[in-house]
């Protein structure tokens, strides 16, 4: 079996449709939108079209477990036990089992709110982030920046059920979130021990993840306002085991990746 | 001049076509019955990408004065991509409740901008079980989500959404009757102006 699957083969059968990450960027209507109000972007039954747009959004979560799945896989099976223990292996394993059970409860959820598998672009963009070839990077990447993210989307999803009054979201959501908070604290865990005598392989994690959490920012997807879909959600990161002052920086990079998707958004309307 | 008025009478910004949209309108009205000496207009605002869908049907003058996001029309798998299946069910669907508002039972429904999210639920609710019988593609379970979220995840949303799914007649009376049934007229109103993707 091959080792460092490149994102472009992995196994979808036809109902998968791949979308182009450089469509989205290329879209003119991206600029036009910038200077105009479409609501607030916090997911709520009374805001603009937000059953499409949480339908939308939870396909994005199922094809990103599926992704999540994935990498977890390749970590058990990239490595030999010299570069990853065997230990950390079997952390990877018990991780895929989550994300399996996760696939299903997503697919569930997506046929909960009207929609079926493959009904939207998939992304793969998340896989890639999964596929450095150091795998303290990898779990810092994929269990620190990426779980983490997840940790945002679920309690995101989970407030919007409660906000609905949908029992099934929020009870899905809640559960989903609880196993996040676990591959978080395994990622923090094994950074320690592995870096725990190379300060300096450490620290390239640590900016790896930066690198991840500021491309998962993208254009005010995360933050802490009303205009972001997905809010930080410092309670269960606090949990997770990251300190204040990380949740602060996290925060500080997803305003950041704010500002300049609208520097970009207003050059490119400036530009016309 | 045809009785047909799209705006904008070219696309700059999607590939979309006029001409591709003007037939799916003359299609739609030719299969619900649209009485054919009601001018139609269609603005298409093709800034507004999927998934902010939404849109407004109304009567204005004697003619049908209907308003669609371009994100109605795009495939939900590419870009900027004109979906002839999405765009033959909205232009049916936003044209049936146009074809309501002409009728005496709707007389008295507020146009459009004034319309609750429940509102709105409901009627859409109701023109989808008719676009399905008309033999074009629908989605109950969709629906039922969008009217579950405005309606309450309940047995009597449930019930309430089966009646309006099945109901051959219906009246705007009899429409604001089920939101009350479901709870929905109780609940406070949005501060979100339901028609806000309109609004430029």
């Amino acid at each position: 079996m091959k080792k460092m699957l490149p994102e472009a083969e992995l196994a979808r059968d036809e109902r998968f449709v791949r979308s182009r990450i450089e469509d989205a960027f290329l879209d003119p209507r991206g600029a036009r939108l910038a200077d105009r109000y479409t609501g607030p972007a916090k997911m709520a039954a009374d805001r603009p079209a937000a059953a499409e747009r949480s339908r939308s959004l939870m396909h994005g979560i199922f094809v990103g477990e599926i992704q999540a799945l994935e990498g977890a896989g390749r970590t058990c099976f990239d490595f030999d036990d010299d570069e990853a223990p065997f230990q950390l292996k079997l952390d990877m394993a018990r991780q895929c089992w989550d994300e399996s059970r996760h696939c299903e409860i997503s697919i569930k959820l997506g046929e909960h709110m009207g929609s079926e598998i493959g009904e939207y672009g998939e992304s793969t963009f998340l896989y890639a982030a999964a596929c450095n070839p150091d795998p303290v990077l990898r779990l810092t990447g994929v269990n620190r920046a990426l779980e983490g993210l997840a940790i945002d989307v679920f309690n995101s999803m989970k407030e919007f059920g409660e906000s609905s009054s949908d029992p099934i979201l929020t009870f899905c959501e809640d559960w989903m979130l609880a196993d996040e908070v676990t591959h978080v604290k395994m990622g923090s865990d094994w950074l320690r021990r592995l870096t725990e005598k190379d300060p300096e392989r450490r620290e390239r994690a640590l900016e790896f993840q930066r690198t991840v959490d500021k491309i998962f920012s993208l254009g005010g997807f995360r933050g802490e306002s009303e205009e972001n879909p997905i809010q930080l959600a410092r309670r269960f990161r606090e949990l997770a085991g990251f300190t204040d002052g990380e949740v602060d920086e996290i925060a500080e990079i997803a305003r950041q990746a704010q500002a300049e998707a609208e520097a970009m958004s207003q050059a490119a309307q400036a530009a016309g | 001049m045809g009785r047909v008025t799209i705006t904008p009478d070219a696309f700059t910004v999607v590939p979309y076509e006029v001409p591709v949209i003007s037939d799916l309108l003359e299609e739609a009205a030719a299969l619900i019955g649209f009485p054919t000496d009601v001018a139609i207009d269609l603005e298409v605002d093709e800034d507004l990408p999927h998934p902010l869908v939404y849109t407004t049907s109304d009567i204005v003058d004697g003619r049908a004065v209907l308003w669609m996001s371009g994100g109605n029309f795009e495939s939900t798998h590419r870009n900027r991509e004109f979906s002839v299946p999405f765009a033959r069910r909205e232009l049916t669907q936003v044209l049936l409740r146009a074809n309501d508002r002409l009728a005496d039972g709707f007389a008295s429904a507020p146009p459009d901008s004034d319309l609750s999210l429940a509102e709105r639920a409901a009627w859409d609710t109701w023109t989808h079980g008719r676009v399905g019988r008309l033999g074009i593609d629908v989605r109950p379970d969709r629906m039922r989500y969008d009217f579950r979220l405005q309606h309450g995840f309940t047995d009597a949303a449930d019930s309430a959404f089966d009646r309006l799914w099945d109901a051959q007649t219906l009246s705007w009376d009899g429409l604001r009757e089920i939101c009350k049934e479901t709870g929905a007229a109780d609940r406070p109103i949005s501060k979100v102006p339901t028609d806000l993707l309109r609004r430029k």
